[in-house]
């Protein structure tokens, strides 16, 4: 193999990393608390609700599909959770369970649009999107729902967000890690493991590579590419769980901006590694590396209004890094 | 006089040559069809001819005077027009059929006007609608309301618009019934009369018969042959295949008669009105299974593997009925099937070698417990050097990606997938396909060694590809087994009858040798 080739190699396999390890030093050199170790675990805070709906973004992405609905049901799932515990006066279990069942039933749904009537994976979960978004609106009248907010028929509601709910989104192990940190890692280590080391996840892979040729081995295609989207709408109600715990209330404008930045951060995994296909370990380095640079910039004064450039920026040259030049090999 | 020459012509693709020293006239006023088996070449020499690949041996003369082109579109200009096998590539569905018969004119042609006029499209549609007859259509019908056949002409019709010289059909009837293919070779008369030129290709050997003035057969890549109408289908076959007094010096494999045999299957119908089928294969040998195209080849070895239900009859493996309604039911009964086309069926292009090789059996590498799903590495590995080293594949280890691996022995690697396990019965569909020799021959040496105790079933069109590797040879014709003949008395001669018998005749299965 020659020298050439051989750097090339390298780039394509550690150029996304180099360029994040170097955007860390940069920043830090520029502004030395960026490096604080609060400012980090507030970086990764930052992510956490994004960074979970892209690691289930990513099971569709890897069985060649999209589901365009994670955000509006993250969205959705905040609203029910503040729901279930403001107004029906659920007891913290329930209200998670109840949340965890509705994101699957979401995804469940997509899964028969897309499997059983055969519509393009991107105009259902498009359709669904809609739906949802809507749909959160109906039991609260429109309204944002809150503790002792005035129910429809003029009473006060009673219940309130319970202490072991919120531990979800605002707790801290050992006073530092935040619970959503955590609950982000276990969930990047469970879908990395289920991705790279079971053989759900190689058949996951060859339906994304060859449909037919994962049906000619026997691979139940059709159930498996539900399931894809099952996973999609459990872990994006996941990370509406972890919102909703967060802010304390349902806001009905809380899901706005999840979806695309869910998006990029998948998408932008296909860089990392040289792996030109979805997967969990780059979906959340992606995620972390736009959390990092925007919260360096934004400490070196960068304007707010900037910031969605500045993602789409990093996405654009991400994709074109791994469709452009590693096509090249 | 000839409309156009191809003279000399060759091609390579890397270390593999398609063709080597063809060369054909097309006159004008004649309808001259190509024939050659799957991967003899015929499909190449198209392409070279309408401009596809740029890069080759030899010349091409149209009028006499010699021509290079470098794109389709430049070939189209020197009046080469191909009608391409899929129908619907060659029509837009959802504009009027005469916005398609004017379109190359007057919407991408020089000289076209640069605003829609619609009266102008019209009068053009006339006139080339007139010169196909097919001037009984609707002009301002949608072509998405057609059927295929109409679709059929009025893509020839747009091709005849420009006055070619040659007119390539390929495959034209494909997907045309039989009264829908009648109604063309009657539009292809006439255009015979009219003096065009017409190169038809066509697998289906009968309406060659019916309606070519000369053949010119393709073999390996080489001039196999030129036959004169008058013709027999059973002279066209001949050709194709080659030598029909070379003996095979194999002797057949007589597998051991008692017990039940891996297979059997029991006035099986596969496809609706096809007479019954019966067949039996034992461990210890492999049944070559030949045919035309259309025979029931593929239907056959798709109904075995549970991808196609069949209209009545059983099959039993070891004894038993076993019914299948998917691939992993099939699989389950021991049945595994090489499908065929292995780009479209088999590779998964973005996994390595070894994910390839270990996909339908990937329950066999469970760490813990069978149902974990934690696949355990290692014992993966191991599996598939295994097989890369039985089955001789050239690659750098099993880590490198198929794509990077040669036609010959990605086909290697899709066969291994299957032989991981032990099974009953090994269903091989066009195993060859675009594989070079060597990996034939190592194929073929591996199923050989190891077949003792599974039945192994070989289909393929090609007879040479069947003969090099199978103890006995099972004819089909029009979903019926014709006859069969055990490797060591080979008559290549009754072969090619019973393939190309018409479908009229009433078919005795034998057993002759």
């Amino acid at each position: 193999m020659s020298r050439k080739v051989e750097m090339s190699n390298f780039f394509i396999r550690y150029g996304f990393l180099i360029v994040m390890a170097a955007s860390f030093l940069g920043l830090g050199l520029a502004q030395p608390s960026f490096w604080n170790g609060h400012n980090q675990f507030s970086i990764l805070l930052g992510v956490t609700v994004y960074a979970i709906l892209a690691l289930g973004l990513t099971f569709t992405l890897v069985i060649d599909g999209l589901d365009l609905s994670v955000g509006s049901t993250a969205a959705m799932t905040v609203m029910a959770a503040s729901y279930c515990m403001v107004v029906a006066e659920m007891s913290g279990t329930a209200t998670v369970l109840t949340c965890l069942a509705l994101g699957a039933l979401i995804g469940l749904v997509n899964g028969i649009l897309i499997v059983r009537l055969r519509i393009p994976d991107l105009l259902a979960t498009l359709g669904t999107m809609f739906l949802i978004q809507g749909l959160q609106l109906i039991p609260s009248g429109g309204r944002s729902i809150g503790t002792g907010m005035i129910l429809p028929n003029g009473e006060e509601a009673a219940g309130s967000f319970s202490d072991g709910f919120l531990f979800l989104g605002q707790g801290r192990l050992f006073d530092l890690v935040p619970t959503p940190v955590i609950f982000m890692l276990i969930l990047a280590v469970i879908v990395y493991v289920i991705l790279e080391h079971t053989r759900w996840g190689r058949v996951f892979y060859a339906i994304g590579g060859n449909a037919e040729a994962a049906r000619l081995v026997g691979a139940e295609v059709d159930r498996y590419r539900i399931v894809a989207y099952v996973l999609s709408g459990l872990i994006a109600s996941v990370g509406g769980i972890i919102l909703a715990a967060r802010v304390g209330r349902g806001d009905v404008s809380s899901g706005g901006g999840l979806l695309l930045d869910a998006v990029g951060a998948a998408l932008i995994g296909f860089a990392v590694l040289g792996a030109k296909r979805p997967n969990a370990f780059g979906t959340i380095v992606g995620a972390i590396f736009v959390g990092m640079l925007l919260n360096g910039l934004t400490m070196l004064n960068l304007p707010y209004f900037w910031q969605d450039f500045i993602k789409g920026v990093v996405l654009v040259a991400a994709l074109a890094f791994t469709f452009g030049l590693a096509r090249r090999r | 006089m000839t409309a156009v020459s191809v003279r000399d012509i060759g091609k390579r693709f890397g270390p593999t040559t398609a063709l080597q020293g063809v060369s054909f006239d097309f006159h004008p006023g004649e309808i001259f069809a190509l024939v050659g088996a799957n991967g003899a070449g015929k499909s190449t020499l198209i392409k070279i001819i309408c401009g596809y690949y740029p890069d080759y041996d030899g010349e091409i003369l149209v009028d006499g005077r010699p021509v290079r082109f470098s794109s389709p579109h430049e070939a189209y200009r020197n009046g080469i027009a191909t009608v391409h096998q899929l129908i619907d590539q060659g029509v837009v569905p959802n504009m009027t059929i005469a916005e398609n018969l004017a379109l190359a004119e007057l919407l991408v042609g020089e000289g076209a006007p640069f605003f829609y006029r619609p009266q102008r499209i019209a009068r053009r549609a006339a006139e080339i609608a007139a010169r196909m007859g097919i001037e009984h259509l609707d002009l301002d019908m949608q072509v998405a309301d057609l059927g295929q056949s109409d679709r059929q002409l009025i893509a020839i019709a747009r091709a005849l618009a420009t006055d070619p010289k040659l007119l390539i059909l390929d495959e034209p009837t494909s997907s045309l019934s039989e009264r829908e293919a009648e109604r063309l070779f009657t539009r292809l008369d006439r255009l015979r009369r009219e003096g065009v030129a017409i190169l038809y290709v066509s697998h289906r050997l009968h309406e060659i018969e019916r309606i070519a003035d000369r053949v010119g057969v393709i073999r390996d890549g080489r001039y196999g042959g030129l036959l004169q109408a008058p013709f027999k289908v059973a002279e066209i076959v001949t050709a194709m295949v080659g030598d029909l007094d070379r003996s095979e010096d194999r002797v057949a494999v007589v597998p051991d008669p008692s017990g039940p045999p891996k297979l059997a299957l029991r006035d099986l119908v596969v496809t609706p009105g096809a007479p019954p089928l019966n067949l039996e294969a034992r461990a210890g040998e492999i049944v070559g299974v030949t045919g035309l195209i259309g025979a029931g080849k593929s239907e056959l070895a798709q109904c075995l593997f549970g991808l196609r239900a069949p209209v009545s009859g059983q099959i039993l493996v070891d004894g038993r009925p076993v019914a299948s309604a998917n691939a992993a039911q099939a699989i389950a009964h021991g049945i595994f099937m090489v499908p065929e086309d292995r780009a479209a069926n088999a590779v998964v292009p973005e996994f390595t070698i070894r994910h390839n090789i270990t996909l339908p059996f990937l329950r066999d590498f469970a760490a813990f417990f069978s149902w974990s799903g934690l696949i355990r590495h290692d014992a993966e590995k191991r599996a598939a050097n295994r097989m890369i080293g039985a089955m001789g594949v050239k690659c750098d280890g099993e880590g490198a990606m198929i794509g990077s691996l040669s036609g010959g022995n990605q086909q290697k690697v899709v066969v291994a997938r299957w032989l991981v396990k032990p099974s009953q019965v090994l269903l091989l569909d066009e195993p060859y396909q675009g594989i070079d020799i060597r990996s034939r021959h190592d194929i073929n040496a591996y199923l050989r060694a190891h077949c003792r105790d599974r039945a192994v079933i070989v289909f393929a069109a090609d007879l040479d590809e069947i003969l090099e590797v199978a103890d006995r040879v099972v004819v089909l014709n029009h979903g019926a087994v014709a006859g069969q003949q055990l490797v060591g008395a080979i008559d290549r001669r009754q072969l090619v009858h019973w393939a190309s018998q018409a479908p009229e005749t009433k078919f005795e299965g034998r057993v002759a040798g």
